[in-house]
């Protein structure tokens, strides 16, 4: 038998919902809602839960996370409760509630705390900086190192043990049954919404803001493929340089346009901006336009004599590796896709 | 017998003439009928006709008139009138309803229907050629009222009536006044101080000369009737003397130490053996309890002087031309063991939290534990499908929704559950539950069979609920505190009220009105008048809307010092009545009394108080009750008259624009109403505007402008469907 705990609701507003109290189970918003289906329906469900503070049960939801966001439910609410953002919250606590080392909930309730995080770490690119004399090539070539490394070292002791967890929440402990081969069965899912996001197409005209989003992954992805794998700022080759220009414009044009809407408040979804969101895009940005920036210095030949700004690019990359990949907003590119998995496998048939 | 009776056959523009043959009925009854008069009017109601129906009486010596036309409901007083009006005695009218009773109900057998028509129309010939000329029945009546109960709604009342200059008596059975609302603290919705609200009501009665409150008093005999109610009033002593100096009052009840549990504060305090009910109560005036003080040789001893242990009960002799009865309610009592009352120990009920929160200002404490959290279970002791309470109590939901909110602002760290069925905060009380709801209360919908459960474990206090909100999930709510929202039931001595004063009581046991419409106040007992919860649960501001109703009925009773009465009543012959009292034993009103005429013991109607039921006329052994206007020689006749045979071929009826070219049949004027709408019209209105600017309902007025369409009156010609739903055109 649950147990109704109103504390919860004071928790989730640290998240960055508000005003759900006002909801009276009219349901409208999940009669409006695109994606809620008979079998999976959603955000009443969660409002409720929220309110009463079942947080055995949100945990166990993979609700929050088949929600995209189109707002339509926020527009529609007459109590004007926000379901929208209280899913988006949700998220955001599920984040944190998956992190085995509980710094995620630390840096989304604590603006302060994020901020002193990216001031250590620019302290401590500064110091190796030190370290090193300022010299360029053993800088560009601990950057590089340092990025495969990280990738490597978060994924294996953070993402992955999230992960499992989000697994144990949502599938064994609620003691859902799944056979073996479905999990084997059910991967094409997994791989088809990480790269594809395609259940957003499921919200009403959402063609643009998916393409945006589509593209930017992609984008991301290749950056990442051709920085890390490639060796784009130390490679010869004409194609990879090229294609790492391509790939970091992609990234920091897209990320404007995305940076533009969250400013704009326009839409329900960009309302309601929390810190980490703005942190998420304006980081990404950064990372595209430096990341250009140096391979131009470097075609340019000029970036011994500027070397502040590898300094600037290897300090937003270690903030972004070591904070937004493994503790912010980051993750959702992973939790989004194994929700999916895991509903997949969680569904009858 | 009548011989010169007029009948007035109604078309009702088409309503009846379609399927009845009208004109053929109108030329059936001739002198050999004593029918003088006998004509067929398109609209029987309308002034023409009126004054028309004027002249012929006049012209015509008529004695009697039949209009048969709609149901007596309609227009029935406006016959009556025309009858009046040309001089007649309007007991010298029949009503006959052919069209609900004929054309309206068997509009598929035309035929049969207008013989339907001839056979009541013959009957109520008959029956009027038998009728007799009634005059109303005065009675005069003292202009006094007596004000059962002097809580809000009976106070009001009373001040309402002593303005108007009605002497006053106001009953109260408690020794202080201001009923339930005194013991609350803060009311909604304007968050008036409960206790202040009495107190000013008190001191504005006090302003009055002509308002005697009488408290600590009940009533003991009631007899005699409307304008002469004969009330006897037995007032309990206070044992304390009128000459009792009001310093030493104050002493002793400060110095007085034996007390006992305190009813007025559910027991969360104790009363003394000299006490009021709050230190502001009215009248100020303490009330001792004599056997507490049993043993107190001393203090007696010292106070002596304000004491009169030997006080008797007195007894007073009232006479009230009219009663008010607003005896309000009673909270439910839970049973012992439903949801854990009595049973558990932080069960309690809302009236008692209110009671808890006015004495705790500060920080809301119960068995020395303060209390974070309150889980509110709604409907104890209301909407009981299968129990005695089968009602809504109308005001719980609201009254707990605002103890809630008052919870928040007086304790500010406090958590409410609200486990309901379905909230009904009606009107302006819905802001109120829309501020719980965004100040985080929790609400829960049960249902009925599926009944929330309040358990003990261990130490807390747990509430068990299937939430039909979240999808029937099974919940536990821990509470600190949990809140039985008990609704209104009647007074416990309601019954005796009822019994003393004759006033039904319904399934419910709340006191009945005629008409929960059309005489909300009255109830059958003329003269007597019922306001506030006493009928049925209320809030406050409806218990005084109605005790203020019922005050401003009365005042228009006995204003004029005489009453008329309908004299349709029961009429008993002395020579055959032999007096064996059955129609006493039948009479729901008491109306029959026994009496001596001539020496002969034999059956006397009050006149007042006999309402013409008719239920004595069939009980009498040897047939000496009748009622009139409905004697036996009426009934008879109409029987006979019903049966006569009717020779009317069959054939169609005749289609009704013929009616226009036949002069005699043509309206002579139209209906107000279409005058109006034609009015309307004329000045180039549609539809929607002649609503607005006549203010006649919209389905009136299309019906109408269908009507007047069908006698060519008016024509949509022209205009496609659209355009005719908004636009008709006067044809010429």
């Amino acid at each position: 038998m649950a147990k109704v705990n109103p504390k919860f609701a004071e928790e989730l507003k640290k998240y960055g919902s508000y005003d759900f109290y006002a909801c009276f189970n009219c349901g409208n918003c999940t009669a409006t809602c695109s994606l809620s289906t008979q079998e999976s329906s959603f955000p009443r469900e969660m409002i409720r839960y929220t309110t009463l503070g079942l947080e055995d049960e949100i945990k166990a939801s993979l609700k929050p996370w088949e929600c995209y966001y189109c707002g339509q439910c926020s527009t529609e609410c007459p109590r004007n409760a926000s379901p929208g953002e209280l899913m988006m919250s949700l998220r955001r606590y599920l984040t944190a509630a998956y992190d085995w080392t509980g710094l995620s909930g630390i840096l989304y309730k604590s603006l302060p705390i994020t901020i002193i995080a990216f001031v250590l770490i620019f302290l401590g690119v500064i110091a190796f900086a030190f370290s090193v004399q300022f010299d360029l090539e053993r800088m560009l070539h601990v950057g590089h190192l340092f990025e495969a490394i990280a990738i490597g070292t978060i994924g294996v002791v953070i993402l992955l043990p999230n992960v499992a967890r989000m697994w144990y929440f949502t599938i064994l402990k609620p003691k859902a049954k799944v056979p073996f081969l479905k999990y084997v069965k059910s991967l094409g899912e997994l791989f088809i919404h990480m790269f594809t996001q395609k259940r957003a197409l499921g919200c009403d005209d959402n063609q643009l803001r998916w393409f945006e989003h589509f593209i930017l992954v992609i984008g991301y992805l290749s950056l990442l493929f051709t920085t890390v794998v490639l060796n784009w700022f130390g490679t010869d080759s004409l194609f990879i340089i090229i294609l790492g220009y391509v790939m970091s414009a992609i990234v920091f044009v897209v990320t404007i346009d995305f940076i533009r809407r969250r400013r704009a408040k326009k839409e329900e979804m960009t309302k309601h901006s929390q810190p980490s969101d703005i942190l998420f895009v304006a980081w990404l940005f950064w990372m595209g336009f430096s990341a250009f920036l140096v391979r131009l210095f470097i075609d340019l030949d000029i970036l011994d004599t500027n070397k502040w700004l590898y300094i600037f690019h290897l300090t937003v990359l270690a903030q972004w590796a070591l904070v937004i990949v493994p503790f912010g907003k980051w993750s959702h590119f992973l939790y989004r896709s194994f929700a999916m998995y895991f509903a997949r496998l969680k569904a009858k048939g | 017998m009548k011989e010169k009776i007029g009948v007035y056959i109604c078309h009702c523009g088409g309503n009846i003439s379609d399927y009845v043959k009208v004109e053929e009925l109108s030329k059936m009854f001739h002198e050999e009928d004593n029918v003088v008069v006998s004509k067929d009017v398109m609209f029987a109601c309308a002034d023409s006709n009126q004054k028309e129906m004027i002249q012929d009486i006049q012209e015509f010596g008529l004695d009697s008139i039949v209009v048969c036309s709609c149901s007596p409901k309609l227009h029935l007083h406006t016959f009556k009138n025309v009858a009046e009006r040309a001089g007649l005695n309007p007991s010298n009218y029949v009503q006959v309803n052919i069209r609900e009773q004929c054309s309206w109900a068997h509009s598929d057998q035309p035929h049969e229907a207008t013989v339907k028509a001839a056979g009541l129309i013959r009957a109520g010939i008959n029956r009027v050629s038998y009728s007799e000329s009634l005059e109303p029945i005065d009675i005069s009546v003292k202009n006094t009222a007596l004000v059962l109960g002097a809580g809000v709604a009976g106070m009001k009342a009373a001040i309402d009536l002593a303005r108007s200059g009605t002497e006053v008596f106001i009953i109260e059975k408690d020794y202080f006044v201001g009923g339930r609302v005194a013991q609350k603290e803060t009311l909604f919705p304007t968050e008036t101080n409960a206790k202040q609200l009495v107190t000013s009501l008190y001191q504005e009665m006090k302003k009055y000369n002509n308002i005697s409150l009488f408290a600590g008093a009940s009533i003991e005999k009631v007899s005699g009737s409307l304008g002469n109610f004969n009330i006897d009033v037995k007032v309990k002593p206070r044992y304390l003397s009128p000459n009792a100096n009001p310093q030493m009052v104050k002493q002793a009840m400060d110095e007085c130490t034996v007390t006992s549990a305190d009813p007025f504060n559910f027991g969360f305090k104790s009363r003394k053996a000299i006490y009021k009910n709050y230190p502001d109560a009215w009248p100020d005036v303490p009330v001792v309890i004599p056997e507490l003080l049993e043993n107190e040789i001393d203090y007696k001893e010292k106070f002596k002087t304000i004491f009169n242990f030997n006080e008797p009960e007195q007894i007073l002799s009232l006479v009230a031309g009219s009663v008010l009865v607003t005896t309000g309610f009673n909270h439910y009592e839970p049973k012992e063991g439903e949801y854990g009352y009595k049973t558990i120990d932080n069960v309690i009920t809302l009236p008692e939290l209110n009671t808890l929160m006015e004495l705790n200002p500060k920080q809301l404490v119960y068995n020395n534990k303060q209390v974070k959290s309150v889980a509110f279970i709604y409907c104890v002791g209301s909407r009981q499908t299968k129990g005695d309470n089968k009602y809504c109590s109308r005001q719980c939901c609201t009254s707990t929704i605002h103890t809630s909110l008052q919870l928040k602002e007086k304790y500010k760290d406090i958590q409410t559950y609200h486990l309901y069925r379905d909230i009904r905060t009606y009107g302006k009380q819905e802001l109120m539950y829309e501020a719980s709801s965004k100040q985080g209360d929790l609400y829960f919908k049960y249902e009925e069979k599926e009944m929330p459960v309040v358990e003990k474990v261990d130490n807390s206090t747990i509430v068990k609920v299937k939430d039909y909100l979240t999808a029937k999930m099974p919940l536990e709510i821990e509470a600190d505190l949990v809140v039985l929202v008990t609704g209104m039931v009647p007074r416990e001595d309601s019954a005796q009220i009822s019994e003393f004063l004759k006033i039904p009581m319904g399934s419910d046991r709340f006191f009945n009105e005629i008409h929960p419409k059309l005489k909300p106040v009255e109830t059958v007992i003329k003269g007597v008048y019922i306001g506030g919860a006493c009928q049925g649960p209320k809030n406050i501001s409806e218990s005084v809307q109605s005790s203020m109703s019922g005050a401003s009925k009365i005042v228009a009773l006995l204003k004029r010092g005489t009453v008329s009465v309908d004299p349709i009543i029961a009429r008993v012959d002395s020579d055959i009545c032999t007096w064996c009292g059955k129609c006493a034993e039948v009479c729901d009103y008491t109306a029959i009394r026994e009496i001596e005429v001539d020496d002969k013991r034999v059956a006397g109607v009050n006149k007042a108080v006999c309402t013409g039921c008719g239920i004595c006329a069939p009980v009498c052994p040897v047939n000496a009750i009748e009622i009139a206007q409905y004697t036996d020689h009426e009934i008879e006749s109409m029987i006979d008259g019903f049966l006569f045979e009717v020779d009317i071929k069959e054939g169609e009826v005749i289609q009704n624009d013929q009616h226009e070219e036949d002069e005699s049949t043509g309206m002579k004027e139209y209906p107000q109403i279409w005058k109006e709408i034609l009015a309307g019209i004329q000045e180039r209105n549609t539809i929607p505007e002649i609503i607005q600017n006549t203010g006649i309902n919209g389905d009136l007025v299309t019906y109408h402008l269908m009507t007047m369409n069908k006698y060519g009156i008016v024509s949509p010609d022209g205009m496609d469907a659209k355009e005719e739903y908004y636009y008709y055109k006067v044809k010429n």
